[in-house]
């Protein structure tokens, strides 16, 4: 049986309060109430007293591991990690943005999320469909096993089918219709550069005003920044106010980094980010 | 008007683009629907060259590098081959002509191989016809 919403806020609050009363860090990074239970909000508990503020339910969809990197390095931080989140901060050790002696991970297996724009649930045709984190320090429920486990490629299926017109087609009336609001940028956990390549004015590597040609730009190259690092949490196409369906290329390009070079995301902090890295024996068949 | 390729080439300076000049110097035939663009390494070409290369009208992209292994850099090329694939990747799944973009490893003493794949990458973009995915318009 998985642990209910109630019973994980309750035990997020314990673990909170008592590393913030005993100092060993110095913010807790979970959720707080929004204006209403539906729409919970991130939240930063730095006394104990912050610790009454903090909820957990099934809406608590926003991966806080986007805000590890706001903090001075060094700053120790506890952060509450649902499956992807635990990735996401596997994935932030990998590139040394964050040490993991700095970190207390609380995990919190998952299941039964929902979109609190949409009500729907989220499963694997959104995110990656992960049920329990692959990194914590403590659990603050029980694991979830015996669940489907679906493939997070399967959705792809219709979109691979497609002919090259008809997914150009798709895709160009998809980015057309993006506001440039960047709040997909803003949710992501793995999106910390500053400035981001697309606020360069020298060179300007796309157009600002949201049109065809700029959207298209940014678009594909914040794929091919992802590339090999995002962990299919889902939260930018969560963020975005028109519903582009981001997570369907970021889960295109996760796939095939898959494929051509043996390795998924932040699984492990032994590895190595696949763009960053190669093998001598990488084979030319990737470049047909 | 019949259709003329615009093809950008980007090679590096101690393969390719060499090899490129070896071609000429020995006089070898290609067509010059290629542009040259000259980087100190594969690995320095950023994959927004590319896309920015198709919106600015380019038909193709060719992409020369040292054969793996002989990078002046010793491993710029490795990184590059892992880049570009994704770059490839990217185009294709946009719904770009996945022919209209290719990586080729040209020793600076092949002058040949460069004319051989400068003249069959233009008859191939030639038979796709013009780009007009991520072509801006005027
Ligand atoms: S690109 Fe989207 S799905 Fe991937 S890590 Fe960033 S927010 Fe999550
Ligand atoms: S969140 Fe949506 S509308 Fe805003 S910049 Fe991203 S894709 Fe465009
Ligand atoms: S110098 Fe030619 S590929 Fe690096």
């Amino acid at each position: 049986m998985a642990t209910s919403f109630k019973q994980i806020e309750e035990n997020l609050k314990n673990e909170a309060r008592k590393l913030l009363e005993d100092q060993k860090v110095s913010l807790v990074l979970a959720y707080g109430r929004g204006y209403d239970e539906n729409h919970p909000v991130p939240f930063v508990a730095k006394v104990a007293a912050d610790v009454e503020n903090i909820v957990f339910n099934e809406y608590c969809t926003a991966n806080m591991a986007r805000y590890l990197v706001r903090y001075p390095r060094g700053t120790k931080m506890a952060i509450a990690v649902k499956p992807a989140d635990s990735r996401a901060v596997v994935q932030l050790i990998q590139e040394d943005k964050v040490k993991r002696e700095d970190l207390i991970l609380l995990g919190i297996p998952v299941i039964g999320m929902k979109n609190s724009k949409t009500g729907e649930a989220i499963d694997g045709k959104t995110t990656c469909g992960l049920y329990n984190p692959v990194l914590y320090d403590v659990l603050l429920g029980e694991e979830i096993h015996g669940q489907p486990v679906d493939s997070p490629y399967d959705v792809l299926a219709q979109y691979e089918a497609m002919d090259k017109d008809e997914r150009f087609a798709f895709w160009k009336k998809e980015f057309d219709k993006c506001i440039r609001c960047y709040a997909c940028r803003k949710a992501c956990p793995m999106c910390y550069c500053d400035p981001c390549f697309i606020d360069q004015n020298k060179p300007k590597w796309g157009d600002k005003s949201p049109q065809s040609h700029g959207n298209l730009m940014y678009h594909l190259t914040r794929f091919h920044h992802l590339a090999g690092r995002c962990i299919d949490c889902g939260e930018c196409s969560r963020a975005c106010p028109v519903d582009i369906p981001l997570y369907l290329f970021h889960k295109k390009v996760a796939r095939e980094c898959e494929e051509m070079f043996g390795q998924a995301a932040g699984n492990s902090i032994q590895d190595k980010p696949v763009l960053v890295n190669f093998r001598v024996d990488d084979s030319d068949k990737i470049l047909e | 008007m019949s259709f003329e390729p615009k093809i950008l080439g980007i090679a590096c300076n101690w393969c390719t683009y060499t090899g490129a000049d070896l071609a000429g110097t020995t006089r070898l035939q290609y067509p010059q629907n290629i542009r040259m663009v000259r980087v100190m390494c594969s690995s320095r070409i950023n994959p927004s060259f590319i896309f920015k290369a198709f919106q600015l009208g380019a038909d193709g992209v060719l992409v020369g590098g040292c054969h793996p292994g002989d990078c002046h850099y010793n491993t710029g090329n490795l990184y590059a081959r892992r880049r570009l694939a994704v770059t490839k990747k990217i185009l294709e799944f946009s719904g770009m002509e996945p022919g209209r973009f290719r990586v080729e490893w040209i020793s600076a003493s092949e002058g040949n191989k460069f004319a051989e794949v400068v003249s069959e990458f233009t008859e191939q973009i030639r038979n796709l016809g013009p780009q007009t995915k991520f072509k801006i318009e005027e």
